[in-house]
């Protein structure tokens, strides 16, 4: 029995038995979080963009993705605050008959084990989630896809109105075949096509776990791509076992302090205030390597990767250096030593402080992402 | 999408981390962990025909 239908244990104010160990399996599920930025326009890549935990795959057109703010409608009735949004900005076809517009969601496979996924014993999967779109549509398609076997599912969905919120919910059967991977890489993606090239059309909706088909992946084609064309989407929900519309469970607000933490494992930033701020200190090692120790906020999912704008050193002499490059990196989960390079002007073992400057809201991102 | 990649060593000569270019202009240092995204990425790059800067130590 899903633990969700343990019966008769009393319920929390969300709605959940007592009893259950009310972690969520989507992080970020109401868009609260947006580390990188609230907004990005001539938006056209591959990337984590605005909102955390939702990866951006949107090679047809481009767009203006944002994390909106609600002030009204069904969504926000239900308490959602935030959503993430699409805004056509230019329309195009496919530039290719493999390019998609996709809304992704990763889960590492130690956090999908609960599903028991491969047994005998495996639990049906439902997807809940809010949407809102300036277009109506049909039979939709939210895939889950299972990167450590190749396999995925298929579920649809219709927008009925307009600029009118409404809340789906998508079941998936399970699936003895295939355990997901039980450690930190990814197991499941849940992708929710938008558009796509004729590559993701020309089958039929999986609605039971096959092998991966990208002919089956965007049956009937939303064909977000006509000016000023809008999708939106909030709470996004997935449970183990199967539910409809009266027997989900409410959706597992947590305090933004703990869903910013969650997101931590996969993403952090130090500066990006637009002001000066503080990062770390480090020691000269040279006239131009500057070797700087950073704490992670919270532990990582892997070694992250290393972004930066403008970054200065500071010298005993409180003479500021551009950083040009970071060219050398020991890092863990918890911590990194970094090889910040600056122009010359530094004496070996000087003290010196790493900064996010005022001008360009100077940042160093870390990325852990799947 | 990468533009480049570019391999960097320690000061002991070991290979130490790529320094990875995008389309957007973003630049990443990117550790040598294959749990790494973007380490998968290089290696998807390479695979598919991408080489990389190796100007040595």
């Amino acid at each position: 029995m899903p633990l969700n239908t343990i019966p008769n244990k009393g319920l929390t104010s969300r709605g959940y038995p007592s009893d259950r160990l009310v972690t969520p399996i989507i992080i970020n599920g109401d868009m609260s979080v947006a580390q990188r930025s609230t907004s990005e326009s001539s938006y056209g890549s591959v990337a984590y963009s605005t909102v955390d935990r939702f990866k951006t795959v949107f090679e047809v057109g481009t767009y203006t993705v944002s994390q909106e703010s609600l002030s009204s409608g069904n969504a926000y009735n239900a308490g959602f605050r935030k959503a993430f949004k699409a805004l056509v900005t230019s329309t195009a076809a496919p530039g290719s008959a493999g390019a998609q517009t996709t809304f992704e969601h990763r889960i590492e496979g130690q956090n999908l084990q609960i599903f028991k996924k491969g047994t005998s014993n495996a639990e049906s999967f439902t997807l809940a989630f809010w949407v809102k779109s300036s277009k109506t549509g049909s039979n939709l398609q939210v895939n889950l896809r299972d990167t450590d076997n190749t396999r995925q599912v298929g579920g649809t969905y219709d927008i009925s109105a307009a600029d009118t919120w409404e809340k789906k919910i998508i079941n998936f059967p399970a699936d003895t075949t295939g355990a997901f991977n039980n450690d930190n890489g990814l197991s499941l993606n849940i992708e929710w096509f938008l558009d796509g090239g004729s590559n993701y059309s020309g089958g039929a909706v999986p609605t039971a776990w096959e092998a991966s088909s990208n002919a089956d992946r965007n049956v009937t084609n939303f064909d977000l791509a006509g000016a000023t064309d809008s999708w939106h989407i909030t709470g996004v929900q997935l449970e183990v076992g199967e539910f409809d519309s009266t027997t989900i469970p409410s959706f597992p607000f947590e305090s933004f302090e703990n869903n910013l933490s969650k997101c931590q494992r996969y993403f952090q930033v130090f500066g990006n205030t637009g002001g000066f701020e503080g990062i770390t200190t480090g020691l000269a090692g040279s006239s131009t390597a500057n070797w700087c120790q950073l704490t992670y906020v919270n532990s990582m999912r892997s070694s992250p990767s290393i972004s930066f704008t403008n970054l200065v050193i500071t010298d005993r002499t409180s003479a500021d250096h551009n950083v040009t490059s970071i060219d050398n990196v020991h890092s863990g989960l918890s911590s990194l030593a970094m090889r910040c390079v600056t122009a010359s002007g530094f004496s070996a073992r000087d003290a010196v402080a790493l900064t996010a400057k005022n001008t360009g809201s100077g940042y160093l991102r870390l990325d852990s992402e799947l | 999408m990468i533009v480049s990649v570019e391999k960097k060593y320690d000061t002991e000569n070991n290979p130490n981390c790529y320094l990875v270019t995008y389309t957007d202009g973003a630049i990443w240092t990117v550790p040598l962990d294959e749990a790494n995204r973007h380490y998968q990425e290089i290696l998807e790059w390479v695979a598919n025909g991408g080489t990389i800067v190796d100007n040595g130590a």
